[in-house]
């Protein structure tokens, strides 16, 4: 070969790879843009979740927060909450229902008519005889919820003996007109928000009383598609559920929600990338090492947290004794030491997202004061036992509490149950439980659920009862049972309620001191706009993006 | 013929052929010899000094936390500053902050007090918990709670397991398979289960049976859990060994001349088994120390606020990278002294019989 044919062969090798190198950066280019088209259609969009633990995915059974966070896209009730954050979350819009219900005779008669077409997401039609079948199935099942829907006219003798043939009368339905009727036997003012819980969601008549999890069909936008008690489940898309104003279509095609209980693993597996999103209870240790590697989210949600006082007992039945407390505890320093600052240091029962809340300072910390009405009270050196549930915050609440009552001459000592017996030991009379560690979260945005429940003195039981200081005020339970009937939370009913609630805490049963903020803390991947708070039931999993 | 200690060796067979030429041969005790034999194991030594010094300083928790750390093991001072090499720094700082105008929180992390080494006037000396209590005298109390637990239960455990064997090893027969039933059932169970499930009942109510009365968070009721969960594993060991004992020519003859089946009880086997059980005792506790901080830490063992190692574990884990002295501190005592306790137990089981090979086994 030649010099100049050498430069010919050098010259065509050259043109030939840069021609190949054009035709296939073209191609390159050309195939990204074809392979990314193909790809976007199909594409499925698939959320990782991790939560410490859920008790059921059974409407009727469950009664966690996490549960019932993943089942409000699952099963819709025939009002819910709006899909948006703030203080609109809290209100109630039309579910499976097509409207809001008619309310006649004083607030006792409600008339629901179901949107038309409605199918479960296994295409079964969904009939408005299930919503009577899913509360007989609360009864049958003895749900923790029964006790919601004792005031439909019939319901609490149906209680007492429930048959699957068994029939509630205050519940009326026709199934051709799609219509419900349910009357009560005394107006409630909370009744619509009651109807918007998860145990009222409908599901076919006939589903049994044993526990299913995630086996009843879907009414909402998504479905259970697995469930494994030791891991974790699946939630996919519900082919027959249909987007309305208020309920959209959820983004995400696939959630998989894995149970991870360490929430130090949990964080560190969305910081790894191996999960988006968490919504363990990141240890105060490394709340500022998590915002530094991952999107850290603060949700205020509607709770409190304080030291119950049995009103029935020594030496709390004195006012002294319990005001003495009140003065006694450092509700801010506690916001540190019990979860690195993550609350708001309180005095009400109410949380401050409640439009009836209204601020309560009576006791400022002063410890020389308590000690002074200790002493006045005749209660120093008397023995105290202060219970706790085996929860590390808890604990530490309480070892907290009980080295203040020591320091103002209580002779303080501390009995740390398990969390599975806690609360039914506290609220058994027979416990004569003096003194403890509580909180409250809300089931539903309405003081009734607040005051009813944990201190209106007419409704104490001897076992299960929820009121732990065991308070009773006959001018306090009047005006709870008045307030039960107002209808709608109106600026004069929300100021009734803040007035309640100071005629409580002047009594001061309880020492309430945090509202807590709950840290959710996702993957860098998931940005801001993607991710929404729902007030009631926190992260949105219908919004969630990436 | 008459000597003195000073003249002996440690070993039978040096003894013995030291004095091969001599017209007698001077019988020792297994005793005696142990104790001639024990202080050549410098291992063994050192790690009986160990135990003794952790004994020692926990003894003195009272003096220490008086007189020097001016506290109690219980005492909350997270709103305190100390001066720290002439510096004031607070016990507990930092922590989220709620701005009341925006409604929201600005996160900061939360620092605890970090071990002083003396430089605060004997405060903190090894830091504070998440509490602003001062580690090193829950440290000196927690390991109080944890010596008398693992002591005492070993003491009742071994106490129990030995009259259980030698009635059993003794008498033979339906008592012998009454007890050795009795070791099986306990044997059946995992330890650690029985002992949280036990332990946890009774730290709700206590126990109030049969005129006893051992109220909720009384150190007695991890004390005897352990005793109780743990008694086959001495017992049958024990056993084992009284049965054999009972063949030997000594036994036979003592029971020829009619004694008493207590007197060859405590006469003839007991003194037998003396060592065996002394070697297990040494390794129990270390065993029930382990087995304590274990149950404490799941809540089952000493109670909250009362300080044991196990439980400062785990009220130390939470703050493990940021205040990682909150477990090292009682991680080190335990591993410490349960080392001390088993390399000791190993010395002087090879100190009272080379040949035994006694050792706890689960």
């Amino acid at each position: 070969m030649t010099g100049k044919h050498r430069w010919n062969g050098l010259v065509a090798a050259l043109a030939a790879a840069m021609a190949i190198s054009l035709v296939a950066a073209v191609y390159g280019a050309a195939g990204t843009q074809l392979g990314k088209e193909p790809q976007s259609a199909n594409s499925t969009l698939k959320i990782r979740a991790v939560i410490d633990t859920i008790d059921f995915l059974d409407p009727q059974q469950a009664y966690t927060g996490q549960a019932w966070w993943a089942m409000w896209n699952v099963y819709e009730t025939l009002v819910t909450y709006k899909h948006v954050e703030g203080a609109a979350g809290y209100q109630v819009v039309p579910g499976l229902a097509a409207s809001m219900p008619k309310i006649s005779n004083h607030g006792k008669v409600y008339k629901f008519k179901l949107r038309k077409g409605l199918k479960y997401s296994n295409g079964q039609p969904v009939k408005a005889s299930d919503f009577k079948w899913a509360i007989k199935l609360g009864f049958l099942a003895t749900g923790q919820g029964v006790g919601f829907y004792t005031d439909i006219a019939g319901a609490k003798a149906y209680s007492e003996h429930p048959t699957a043939s068994g029939n509630i009368p205050g519940i009326i339905t026709s199934n051709g007109k799609r219509t419900i009727t349910i009357k009560l036997v005394k107006p409630r003012g909370d009744f619509l928000t009651i109807l918007a819980l998860i145990f009222a969601a409908p599901v076919p008549g006939g589903t049994g009383p044993d526990i299913q999890n995630g086996s009843i069909p879907a009414t909402g936008p998504y479905r259970f598609s697995s469930y494994d008690p030791n891991h974790g489940f699946v939630m996919v898309r519900n082919k027959y559920f249909k987007p309305t104003k208020y309920i959209p279509r959820g983004k995400p095609d696939e959630v998989d929600v894995s149970l991870v209980g360490d929430a130090n693993a949990a964080t560190q597996q969305v910081i790894n990338g191996q999960a988006d999103y968490s919504n363990g209870a990141i240890p105060p240790d490394r709340i500022a090492d998590a915002k530094s590697k991952g999107r850290l989210i603060l949700r205020q949600t509607a709770n409190t947290y304080y030291f119950w006082m049995n009103t029935t007992v020594a030496p709390f039945n004195k006012l002294k004794v319990r005001q003495a407390v009140n003065y006694a505890i450092d509700r801010k320093r506690m916001q540190t030491l019990v979860w690195g600052g993550l609350g708001q240091a309180t005095q009400n029962v109410l949380p401050p997202t409640y439009p009836s809340y209204r601020k309560l300072t009576l006791f400022s910390h002063n410890v020389t004061k308590a000690k002074s009405l200790i002493s006045q009270a005749g209660a120093s050196g008397a023995k105290v036992t202060v219970w706790t549930r085996n929860v590390s915050d808890a604990v530490s609440a309480a070892q907290y509490y009980t080295s203040v009552l020591n320091s103002i001459g209580l002779d303080a000592s501390l009995n740390i149950l398990p969390r599975t017996t806690y609360y039914t030991t506290i609220g058994n009379r027979a416990t004569h439980a003096q003194t403890g560690w509580a909180r409250w979260l809300e089931d539903y945005p309405h003081p009734l659920d607040w005051f009813d429940v944990l201190l209106n003195g007419n409704r104490i039981t001897d076992t299960d009862n929820n009121n732990y200081a065991w308070y009773t005020n006959k001018t306090t339970n009047k005006e709870i049972e008045a307030l039960k009937a107002a209808p709608v939370l109106t600026k004069a009913v929300n100021d009734k309620w803040a007035a309640v609630e100071k005629q409580i805490m002047q009594k001061a049963p309880w020492a309430s001191w945090s509202n807590r903020v709950f840290p959710e803390f996702f993957n860098n991947s998931v940005p801001k706009k993607c991710i929404h708070i729902q007030r009631l039931y926190g992260i949105d999993l219908a919004r969630l993006c990436k | 013929m008459a000597e003195s200690a000073g003249d002996l060796t440690t070993d039978t067979a040096a003894l013995l052929a030291s004095e091969e030429h001599e017209v007698s041969i001077v019988g020792r005790s297994p005793w005696y010899l142990a104790w001639r034999r024990l202080p050549r194991n410098y291992g063994a030594l050192l790690t009986l000094l160990v135990f003794l010094f952790i004994v020692i300083c926990c003894s003195i928790a009272p003096v220490y936390a008086r007189h020097i750390a001016h506290t109690g093991p219980n005492a909350i001072h997270a709103d305190e500053q100390v001066r720290v090499s002439g510096k004031l720094t607070p016990v507990v700082s930092g922590g989220a902050v709620y701005n009341a105008k925006t409604n929201t929180f600005e996160v900061r992390r939360v620092h605890y007090l970090g071990p002083t080494w003396w430089h605060a006037n004997g405060r903190f000396v090894l830091g504070a918990d998440s509490l602003g209590r001062d580690v090193a005298v829950r440290l000196l109390y927690g390991g109080v709670n944890s010596l008398k637990i693992g002591i005492g239960s070993a003491l009742i455990c071994t106490l129990l397991a030995v009259l259980l064997a030698l009635l059993a090893g003794s008498y033979g027969g339906w008592i012998d398979w009454i007890v050795s039933r009795f070791f099986d059932l306990i044997w059946a169970f995992p330890v650690f289960l029985l002992a949280i499930a036990l332990g946890s009942a009774l730290q709700i109510n206590g126990f109030h049976h049969f005129g006893i009365n051992i109220e909720p968070g009384s150190l007695w009721i991890p004390t005897l859990v352990i005793s109780y969960v743990l008694i086959p594993y001495v017992g049958r060991p024990v056993r084992g060994q009284i049965m054999s004992l009972r063949e030997k020519e000594f036994v036979e003859a003592a029971i020829g001349q009619g004694a008493h089946p207590l007197r060859i009880m405590f006469s003839e086997l007991l003194p037998n088994v003396a060592s065996t059980i002394l070697v297990l005792f040494t390794l129990i506790i270390a065993n029930n120390i382990i087995t304590e901080a274990g149950l404490s830490f799941l809540g089952a063992g000493v109670r909250l606020p009362d300080p044991s190692w196990g439980n400062m574990i785990a009220s130390g884990q939470d703050q493990i990278q940021s205040a990682p002295w909150l477990t090292l501190a009682p991680g080190i005592a335990i591993v410490l002294t349960v080392l001390a306790l088993n390399v000791f137990g190993d010395g002087l089981r090879d100190a009272l019989d080379p040949r035994s090979k006694v050792r706890l086994e689960h």
